[in-house]
């Protein structure tokens, strides 16, 4: 029972219904189940990129480029839609640009043995700089953005499906498949393996390269699928599409539990942590916040469950020792 | 030359450097001039000076990733205290102090809880944007006084005043690193448990680095409101990314206990010069990530690949070393 209980993941979801039941006595039209499913479709998105970018952390890595491949993917579909290509290929075009940029990352970080940060601190401008020198071929200015997009796609931006918003459904659908993957398969166990002690994992014969190269290209992947849904749910591919989902995604994969330094964290914990941060900001907003303020709270809030998870491991190694001095 | 080229990447950076500039040249006449360095110069003061506040902390191998956020709040503290009348001295003193306090927190959060400090910076870096835009209600402070706008005006032989504000620190970091105090930054990035047991204050030489850090930041944040006479929301954003991979360029290890102030000087200086040559050859700004992402990677690959060549040939002419003694101890052991 306390294996399941004294969880990271149910602290975590005892702050969000907290937090939820906060905003709802400041504001009670905040729970209303409409502005609770549909308020989702303005942070879904954050949590597409930390989800995968949890794996990343976990086996070890680091990628900060994933803000500018949603732009790139973004662009590249908006071009291969510009140039009348039918929607299915313009969104393999879209896939296949984000795939690449992961492997562009993780070929990277192998060859160099550089770390990871470092490397995708150095994609992150180059994608951004591509996508940027991309949208300007076929004349798009920055703020516009690529449009024309058939009505149908358009449209999948605002469907529902059993109820849910679309964008929310594709979230739960992609994150329940990435649970399977990290904590029910061999794959999975992989990635917390190489996370904990790469040179061990190495020397005992697993597919290191391999599976990094996974991990990185899931998020290129996941980059993909957010710049493409945000291109719907705006009716425009823009380069700065993703821009705003960086901090914020390693906010929530850290929240959600992921240790920076691998080997440790958990899908479920951040796909919560993503609610967590969304929430705050629309409930601050809808409490009449003014949006500079949450942006200050959503940093202090990172800052403060980071702190207090320190400061009490601290505090743990510090207890039996004065309990054995009072023996 | 290879092995030249790996060991000494200041030198290569600097060659490197000198042939884009001539190149520039070459295609634009006119470039190359006293007129055009201290133009790069003071287009690349604000980089400089967050690059040497990050640099001792990454020589203790951690990393500060809200410079940006925090060069911003000082520059609103200078602004707002400079518009609330009081005098230029006190003024800055109060961005400064504004500075180092940040510094400081970011330093008790990493040094005193033992926070990673990728995420503790990450952290600060919101809740200081956010308590600048607080402070400023959202707004630009505009109308800052002629007094603060000189700083940045060019004065002394093409050199504002900040411009060499900032040569005298790069001096003075130079200095420190080679004192007996500044080589206990190197050592703890290098290996933090030994220097912790060499009895080196680890956790206060970081305090002390992210405080330091705090307070270039608040210089870079003054040079800017001097440099463009403003103070904008978004003042500083995204610029600690650009000074860690100057200092990256520069071959300043993110891994600790690696770097020179040279690396700092040229890698911020190679990466001001490609914006500024861009300018030149009259090539779209938009172009500029693109290119200096592509150099960035470009140079990090090719340093990389070398790097790793050359230990392997280190380690192969070991091997060699090591079983030519043991044939030639052979003889001997077999005589006795």
């Amino acid at each position: 029972m306390k294996r399941y209980v004294m969880r990271w993941e149910v602290l975590l979801l005892a702050i969000l219904v907290v937090e939820l039941l906060i905003f709802g006595m400041i504001n009670p039209r905040f729970l209303r189940p409409s502005s609770l499913l549909f308020g989702t479709s303005d942070f879904v998105q954050v949590g597409i990129v930390a989800v995968p970018l949890t794996l990343v952390i976990i086996a070890g890595g680091i990628d900060v480029s994933f803000a500018s491949t949603v732009g790139l993917a973004a662009i590249a579909f908006g071009i291969a839609n510009f140039f009348g290509l039918p929607l299915p290929l313009s969104l393999l075009v879209g896939f296949a640009t984000g795939a690449l940029a992961g492997v562009l990352n993780a070929t990277i970080i192998r060859l160099t043995r550089l770390q990871p940060l470092v490397v995708t601190l150095g994609s992150l401008y180059m994608f951004s700089g591509a996508a940027t020198v991309l949208s300007g071929v076929v004349g798009a200015n920055g703020y516009e953005g690529i449009g024309g997009f058939p009505a149908g796609f358009t449209a999948l931006g605002y469907a529902q499906v059993m109820g849910l918003p679309m964008p929310l459904f594709v979230f739960l659908c992609f994150a329940a498949v990435l649970l399977v993957l990290l904590h029910l398969t061999r794959f999975g166990r992989l990635v917390f393996q190489i996370g904990l002690n790469e040179n061990a994992a190495r020397h005992s014969g697993m597919p290191v390269f391999r599976v990094q190269l996974m991990t990185y290209v899931l998020t290129g992947l996941a980059a993909a699928l957010a710049g493409i849904m945000l291109s719907a749910y705006f009716g425009s591919a823009r380069v700065d599409l993703g821009s705003a989902t960086l901090l914020p995604a390693i906010t929530a994969a850290v929240l959600g539990g992921a240790s920076i330094y691998g080997g440790k964290g958990s899908v479920l914990g951040t796909v919560i942590a993503t609610f967590i941060i969304g929430y705050l900001q629309q409930g601050l907003q809808m409490s009449g916040v003014p949006s500079q303020i949450s942006s200050a709270l959503s940093g202090a809030l990172l800052v403060l469950v980071v702190a207090l998870r320190h400061g009490a491991a601290l505090l743990r190694e510090f207890l039996p020792e004065r309990a054995a001095q009072a023996n | 030359m290879l092995e030249r080229i790996a060991r000494d990447r200041v030198a290569t950076l600097f060659l490197v450097t000198v042939a884009v500039l001539s190149l520039v040249g070459l295609a634009a006449p006119g470039f190359l001039s006293a007129g055009t360095a201290t133009i790069i110069w003071s287009n690349g003061l604000v980089l400089m000076l967050v690059a040497l506040g990050i640099f001792p902390v990454i020589l203790t191998r951690n990393i500060d990733v809200s410079g940006g956020s925090i060069l911003g709040l000082s520059a609103v503290v200078l602004g707002l205290a400079l518009n609330d009348g009081f005098a230029l001295p006190l003024a800055l003193g109060f961005a400064l102090g504004a500075g180092i306090f940040a510094g400081v927190v970011n330093g008790l959060l990493v040094a005193g809880l033992g926070v990673p400090s990728i995420v503790a910076t990450l952290g600060t870096l919101g809740l200081f944007r956010g308590v600048m835009l607080i402070t400023t209600g959202g707004e630009w402070i505009e109308e800052l006084p002629e007094a603060l706008k000189s700083l940045g005006a060019k004065s002394f032989g093409g050199l504002s005043i900040m411009g060499i504000i900032t040569a005298l620190v790069i001096v003075a970091v130079w200095w420190f690193l080679r004192s007996r105090r500044g080589r206990w930054v190197m050592v703890t990035g290098d290996n933090r448990e030994a220097a912790r047991h060499l009895g080196l204050p680890v956790r206060r030489i970081e305090l002390l680095a992210f405080t330091w850090a705090g307070a270039m930041y608040a210089l870079a944040g003054i040079t800017f409101a001097a440099q463009i006479g403003f103070v904008p929301n978004q003042a500083g954003n995204g610029i600690e990314l650009r000074a860690i991979a100057a200092l990256v360029l520069g071959g300043i290890s993110l891994l600790g206990g690696v770097g020179s102030v040279g690396g700092v000087v040229i890698g911020v200086i190679f990466f001001t010069s490609i914006d500024t040559s861009l300018v030149f050859l009259k090539i779209p700004a938009y172009w500029n990530d693109l290119i200096g992402g592509a150099m960035l990677l470009g140079v990090l690959l090719i340093d990389g690949r070398l790097r790793i060549a050359l230990e392997a040939r280190d380690r192969a002419a070991r091997y060699r070393r090591g079983s030519q003694a043991e044939q030639k101890s052979r003889p001997l052991e077999d005589a006795a």
